[in-house]
C-alpha cells in the first residue's frame, strides 16, 4: 500500500540542514497495524505527517497505492489525502465552535457529497462508535477519552483506506487509552490500514509491526508477535 | 497616591516597550484632536465667543420688521431688517428708556495717507458714545466722546486700532495728535482702541475708527446721509438697563417705535392702506441678544463650520475607536499578565485604573501634539472658508479656552477607547489564561473587536456618504446651466469715484471704457452691469406694472440693475422677444426697460405680452413709467444655489446714479491671456482707475463655492481618513482573527479542505463585518443625511448613486483588508499548526 524510498527531510537552520528523516526505505502493506516508535526528535512525526501529506518537503520517492505521490503536486497529494486517509491527533484537534456531529461532519463537508448523504453517514457513525447521546453537544463538554473518539469517528466517517494516528492516546488516562486502542483494533480488523505515532509500548502491543527511529533512521523494523496485542489490551483494560 | 505613581510608572514602561503602538495610537489621536481642535476655535470664534467688552450680556442688536420705506439701502451682509437710518437712530438713542446707551455703526472703504501714498483701509464710522457704551478704555491717547460727535462735519478726528497702530504705524505714541488724511480729508488721531478689541461687529477688522459726523466729508458721493429717513445704513447695537431682558425692553419700546413709524410714514404722505398696514402695524422692533456682536458674515459661515464641526467629531469618535482597537489587541496579549495581577491579589478597581491611566496617557499625548498642529490647520480652514481672503479677524492662535476643550475632548475620548479594554480584562478566566491553551474558537474572544470594526465601518460610511453629496453638489453647482455662457468671459469691476474723477464724468468714462475694450484684440464682446452676476450680491426694489393689480398679500422684491447694450451679446443671454438696448437708449429718449422671462410671465402671462408694457421701480404717485422692449432669458443671479428671480434691467445710459460697474468681457482665447492689457488699458483711461478683481468668470463662480470646495474638500479628505483607519482596523481583526484561528486552520486542511476554501473563511469573515457594518450604518448615514438639505444641490439625500458607489468602496477596502489575512490563511501549514502543542 505505501512503498518509501530513501525518503529525506530536513530544516535548514542558519546554514545548516537539519536531518529529522535519513533515507527512509520501507514498505506497508494494506491491513497492517504498524507502530512507530522511538525518542522525541526522532522524526516519527515526521514520518506521519510525509504519510499523510500535510508536508511538502521530502524528498526521496513515495508510493500510495501505487501512485506516484513524489510526482504529484501540493493540490493533487491533497486530493488524494483527502480521499484515502483519516488522521488522528494526540489532542484531538476539534473545533471548539462546532458540536460534535458537526465535527464528525467536517471531512465530508470538503468533499462532493449531497447533504442528506452527509447526515446519513453522520448519524451511522455517530451510532457506530455509540456517541450519538452526545450528537449536539461542544468538544469542552466531553471527556478528553470521548473527545478521542469523536476524533476517530471523524477520521474514519469517509472510510479511508489508511488511518494515521499521533499520539492518539498520549492526553488520555489508562483506561480510556485501551478503550482507544481497541477501537484502532476493531478497525484495523475491518480492513484499514493504522499508522501509529507512540511512545508506549502497551499501545505498540495492539499493532502488527514495530517500526523504531533514531535521529531520523530506521533502526528497527519488526514483526510483533502475534497475539500480543490482544494480551496487551485485555491487561490494559483490567 | 504611591498606587498612581506606581502605576504612572508601569505605564509610561508599557508604552516605552512598545513604541509603534504608542507612535500609531498617539498621531491617530492628535489627528482627531488637531482636526477638532481647528475647527472648534474657528466656531468658537465665530459662532460661541462674546465680545471683549465690559458685561456683553447687556448687548442687543436691533431689528426693525415690516415693510421699508422706498428708498436707498445698503447691507454689508446679514438680515437686510438690521439697518436703519441715521435719523431713526437718532430718535431711537434720544428717546428710548430702555438702554444704557446705542451706538450706531457701519463699516467704510477709507484711503488712509500718513506719509507718502493713500493706503486702502478699512474703517469704522461710529456714533460718538460707541467706546463708552461698550465700556472700553483705550491703549493710548483717548477715545470718541459724545462731544467728538455733536455737529456735522466739525470734529475731524480718528481713533486708530490696536493692530494697525502696533503693525503700521509701530506702536509709536507720538501719533496722537498727529493729522493724517482720510479720503483726502485732514484727520487727526486722537487715541488708539484696546489691544484685544477689533470692532462691535464680529468679523469687521478696521484699521480706523471715525465719527459719524465726519460722514458727509468722507462719502465718494458726498451726501450728507444725517436727515434721509429713507436712507437705511447704519447698524444699530444697544446696551440695556442692568437686570432688564430684551423681551421686557421689546415691550417698553413697542410704543416708541410705533410713534416714530407714524412719523415717517406722514412724512411720505398720502400711502395706500395696504402700505400702511404693512409698514406700521405689521411693523415690530425686535431686540437680539448681542454679546457676541452683530455680523454680517457669522449667517454665511454658520452652516459650513457646523457641517465641519459634525464632520470632525465623527474623525475623531473612528480614530477613537481605532485607538480602542489597538488597545483591545494589546488587551489580549495581556490577558495573562492581568489574569496573574488578580491571581496575585490586584483588585479589579486596580485593573481598571491601570488600564485606564495607560488610555488617559495616550490621549494627553495625542492632544499636545494636536494642539501643536491645530493653529496651523486653523489658518489653513480660515483662508479656504472666508472667500474674500480677509481672514484677518480669525486668529489661529490656541487660547484658554481652546486648551480646555483640546484636553476635555482627549480625556474624555481617553475614558471611551480606554473603557473597551479595561473592560476585557476586569475578568478574565483565570485557569484558561493562565494556562495559555490553545483555543480554536474564536467569535467570542473578538466579538468586541467586531463590533469596534462594524463601528468603524459605519462611521466612514457616515462620513462618506457626507462627502459623496457634497461632491454630488459642487458637480451639480459647477455644470449647471446658469443662463448665461461662462467660459470664456473675463470680468473685473471699476468705481471711477474712488480715483477722484467726478460725478458728472462718469457717464463718458464708462463710454470711453467700454469703447476701448471693444476694440482690444482677442476680445469679441463688450457688457457692463451695475449688479454683478454671480457674486454673490443682489439689488432689489419692488415695482409698479401699469395694468396690474397686485394681490393683497404679494411683496415681490425684483432684481434691478443697469446694463450697457453689449451686455446680452457678451454674456450670451438671449433675448426671447422684442429687443436689447441700443445706443440710443440714452436719458435723451424715453426710459426703456427689458425684463426677464419669469417677469414677463408673472406680470402677463407670456413674454410676448410684456412688449410694448409699461412698469416704473418703487411704488407711490411719482412714478417714473418706463416701457419694456424687450424680454431675456432667465438666468441666475446673485448665486448658483438661488433660482433666477424676477428681474428688470434698465440702460445704463438712463442710470445718473452708477457709480460703480461690473464690465464683462468675451475673449477668443482664454481670458486671462489678456488680462494685462485690459489692465492697461483700464489704467491709461485714468491713472487713478483700476481694473479690480480681475478674474475669469469661472474663477468668480470657483470664489463663489469656496464654502462648497470647503465642506467637499474636509469632507473627502476625511471620508478617505475614516476608510482608511476602518480598512486598518479590519485588517488588525483580520490579521488577528486568522493568526487566532492557525490551529482550526491546519485541522481543517489535515481533514482536506482546500487552500481557496480557507481564504474563503477570511473572505466570508470580512463581507459579515462589513454587510453588517453597511446594514446599519446606511440608513443612519441617510437619515443624517437629511439635516445636510440645505447644504445639497440637485441632490437627494438619499441619493442612490452616491450610496452605491459608497457601498462598493467600502466593499473593495474591506477585500483589500482581507486580502493579506486571507493569503497568509491560505498558506498555513498544517504541519506547524497542529505542533503548537
Amino acid at each position: 500500500m505505501i512503498s518509501l524510498r530513501n525518503l529525506e527531510r530536513s530544516y535548514k537552520t542558519g546554514h545548516t540542514e537539519n536531518y529529522v528523516l535519513r533515507r527512509v526505505s520501507l514498505d506497508i502493506a494494506e491491513g497492517e497495524f504498524v507502530t512507530v516508535m522511538g525518542p522525541s526528535g526522532a522524526g516519527k512525526s515526521s514520518l506521519l505527517n510525509t504519510l499523510a501529506m500535510l508536508d511538502d518537503g521530502w524528498r526521496g520517492e513515495f508510493f500510495f497505492e501505487d501512485a506516484a505521490v513524489h510526482t504529484m503536486n501540493r493540490k493533487q497529494r491533497a486530493e488524494l489525502a483527502k480521499r484515502r486517509i483519516g488522521m488522528v491527533f494526540q489532542s484531538y484537534h476539534l473545533l471548539d465552535d462546532l458540536t460534535v456531529a458537526e465535527n464528525i461532519d467536517l471531512p465530508l463537508s470538503y468533499k462532493d457529497i449531497s447533504r442528506s448523504e452527509r447526515q446519513a453517514m453522520v448519524a451511522d457513525t455517530l451510532d457506530r462508535f455509540q456517541i450519538v447521546a452526545k450528537k449536539d453537544l461542544y468538544p469542552s463538554q466531553l471527556s478528553g477519552g470521548q473527545q478521542q473518539l469523536v476524533g476517530i469517528a471523524r477520521a474514519v466517517i469517509h472510510k479511508p483506506s489508511l488511518l494515521l494516528a499521533d499520539e492518539p492516546t498520549g492526553n488520555l488516562h489508562s483506561a480510556q487509552s485501551a478503550e482507544i486502542m481497541g477501537m484502532f483494533r476493531d478497525l484495523n480488523r475491518q480492513g484499514t490500514t493504522v499508522v501509529q505515532v507512540t511512545h508506549s509500548e502497551a499501545n505498540a502491543a495492539y499493532g502488527s509491526r514495530v517500526i523504531e527511529l533514531r535521529d531520523g533512521w530506521v533502526t528497527r523494523d519488526a514483526i510483533q508477535p502475534e497475539g500480543a496485542n490482544t494480551s496487551m489490551g485485555s491487561m490494559a483494560a483490567r | 497616591m504611591t498606587i498612581l505613581w506606581q502605576n504612572l510608572r508601569y505605564a509610561l514602561r508599557q508604552l516605552r516597550r512598545s513604541p509603534g503602538f504608542a507612535i500609531t495610537a498617539v498621531l491617530t489621536l492628535a489627528l482627531g484632536v488637531g482636526a477638532n481642535t481647528a475647527i472648534f476655535s474657528l466656531l468658537d470664534q465665530a459662532l460661541l465667543r462674546s465680545l471683549p467688552v465690559r458685561d456683553p450680556g447687556q448687548l442687543v442688536i436691533l431689528q426693525g420688521t415690516g415693510k421699508a420705506w422706498n428708498g436707498r439701502s445698503s447691507t454689508h451682509g446679514g438680515d437686510v431688517e438690521t439697518y436703519f437710518s441715521y435719523p431713526m437712530y437718532r430718535d431711537l438713542r434720544d428717546k428710548a428708556k430702555s438702554f444704557d446707551g446705542l451706538i450706531a455703526t457701519t463699516p467704510e472703504n477709507l484711503a488712509l495717507q500718513r506719509r507718502g501714498e493713500p493706503e486702502a483701509v478699512d474703517g469704522e464710522m461710529v456714533s460718538g458714545n460707541y467706546f463708552h457704551v461698550l465700556g472700553l478704555t483705550p491703549a493710548a491717547g483717548r477715545l470718541f466722546t459724545e462731544s467728538d460727535d455733536s455737529i456735522s462735519g466739525n470734529h475731524q478726528v480718528a481713533v486708530m486700532s490696536y493692530d494697525y497702530w502696533r503693525n503700521s504705524m509701530g506702536a509709536d505714541s507720538r501719533v496722537i495728535g498727529e493729522t493724517v488724511r482720510l479720503n483726502a480729508q485732514p484727520v487727526t488721531v486722537i487715541g488708539v482702541a484696546p489691544a484685544n478689541f477689533q470692532s462691535a461687529v464680529w468679523g469687521q477688522t478696521p484699521a480706523v475708527f471715525v465719527p459719524m459726523a465726519m460722514q458727509a466729508q468722507l462719502d465718494t458721493r458726498q451726501v450728507d446721509r444725517s436727515n434721509i429717513h429713507a436712507d437705511r445704513w447704519l447698524n444699530i447695537i444697544g446696551r440695556l438697563h442692568d437686570g432688564l431682558t430684551p423681551e421686557t425692553a421689546q415691550a417698553q419700546l413697542a410704543p416708541l417705535w410705533h410713534a416714530l413709524r407714524a412719523d415717517e410714514l406722514a412724512a411720505m404722505g398720502k400711502r395706500s392702506p395696504r402700505f400702511t398696514q404693512s409698514f406700521l402695524n405689521a411693523s415690530q422692533l425686535k431686540l437680539q441678544p448681542g454679546a457676541r456682536g452683530l455680523s454680517y458674515r457669522r449667517e454665511g459661515l454658520q452652516k459650513p463650520l457646523l457641517v465641519v464641526m459634525g464632520m470632525a467629531a465623527l474623525v475623531l469618535l473612528i480614530a477613537a475607536v481605532n485607538v480602542a482597537s489597538l488597545l483591545l489587541v494589546r488587551a489580549s496579549a495581556r490577558v495573562r499578565e492581568f489574569s496573574l495581577r488578580y491571581a496575585l491579589g490586584a483588585t479589579a478597581q486596580r485593573v481598571f485604573s491601570q488600564v485606564l491611566l495607560e488610555g488617559l496617557i495616550i490621549g494627553l499625548l495625542g492632544a499636545i501634539v494636536g494642539v501643536a498642529m491645530a493653529p496651523l490647520a486653523t489658518h489653513t480652514l480660515a483662508h479656504r472658508m472666508v472667500d474674500d481672503g480677509d481672514t484677518t479677524f480669525f486668529q489661529a492662535g490656541v487660547d484658554t479656552r481652546l486648551l480646555f476643550f483640546s484636553f476635555a475632548v482627549a480625556v474624555l475620548v481617553s475614558m471611551l477607547f480606554s473603557a473597551a479594554p479595561a473592560l476585557r480584562l476586569m475578568r478574565p478566566d483565570l485557569v484558561s489564561s493562565l494556562k495559555e491553551q490553545a483555543g480554536t474558537g474564536g467569535s467570542g474572544r473578538l466579538g468586541f473587536r467586531r463590533v469596534v470594526v462594524g463601528l468603524q465601518i459605519g462611521l466612514s460610511v457616515l462620513l462618506l456618504v457626507g462627502a459623496g453629496l457634497f461632491v454630488r453638489t459642487l458637480q451639480n453647482l459647477r455644470t449647471q446651466n446658469v443662463g448665461f455662457n461662462t467660459t470664456h468671459l473675463l470680468t473685473f469691476t471699476i468705481e471711477p469715484q474712488q480715483a477722484g474723477v467726478p460725478r458728472e464724468r462718469i457717464p463718458a468714462l464708462y463710454q470711453q471704457v467700454l469703447d476701448r475694450l471693444a476694440v482690444l484684440p482677442g476680445v469679441t464682446a463688450v457688457g457692463a452691469t451695475t449688479s454683478p452676476e454671480l457674486a454673490g450680491s443682489d439689488s432689489g426694489s419692488n415695482v409698479t406694472v401699469e395694468g396690474y393689480t397686485p394681490p393683497t398679500d404679494e411683496d415681490l422684491d425684483i432684481s434691478v440693475a443697469s446694463v450697457s447694450p453689449g451686455y446680452f451679446d457678451t454674456l450670451k443671454m438671449p433675448i426671447v422677444a422684442g429687443r436689447a438696448f441700443s445706443d440710443t437708449d440714452d436719458l435723451e429718449h424715453p426710459l426703456v426697460a427689458v425684463v426677464n422671462q419669469s417677469f414677463a410671465r408673472h406680470y402677463f402671462g407670456s413674454d410676448a405680452a410684456a412688449i410694448g408694457r409699461r412698469m416704473a421701480r418703487g411704488g407711490g404717485n411719482k412714478l417714473q413709467w418706463m416701457q419694456i422692449v424687450g424680454v431675456s432669458r432667465d438666468a441666475k443671479h446673485s448665486d448658483l444655489r438661488q433660482p433666477a428671480k424676477m428681474t428688470n434691467l434698465t440702460p445704463l445710459r438712463q442710470n445718473k446714479e452708477a457709480f460703480y460697474i461690473a464690465l464683462y468681457l468675451r475673449t477668443a482665447n482664454a481670458p486671462m491671456q489678456d488680462a494685462n492689457s485690459v489692465r492697461a488699458t483700464v489704467r491709461s483711461i485714468d491713472q487713478g482707475l483700476a481694473a479690480e478683481g480681475l478674474k475669469t468668470m469661472e474663477g468668480q463662480i470657483e470664489q463663489t463655492l469656496s464654502n462648497d470646495r470647503l465642506i467637499e474638500l474636509l469632507a473627502i479628505s476625511f471620508g478617505v481618513l475614516a476608510a482608511i483607519l476602518a480598512g486598518v482596523g479590519l485588517y488588525g481583526v483580520l490579521a488577528y482573527s486568522t493568526a487566532q484561528r492557525t490551529r482550526e486552520i491546519g485541522i481543517r486542511m489535515a481533514l482536506g479542505s482546500s487552500r481557496e476554501r480557507i481564504s474563503g473563511i477570511v473572505l466570508m469573515d470580512v463581507l459579515r463585518l462589513a454587510g453588517v457594518g453597511l446594514l446599519v450604518a446606511v440608513p443612519c448615514a441617510l437619515l443624517l443625511a437629511r439635516t445636510l438639505r440645505s447644504q445639497l444641490y440637485g441632490v437627494s439625500p438619499a441619493d442612490p448613486v452616491t450610496v452605491i458607489c459608497v457601498v462598493g468602496l467600502i466593499s473593495i477596502i474591506a477585500l483589500i483588508a482581507a486580502l493579506i489575512p486571507a493569503r497568509r490563511a491560505a498558506s498555513v501549514d498544517p504541519n506547524v499548526a497542529l505542533r503548537t502543542e
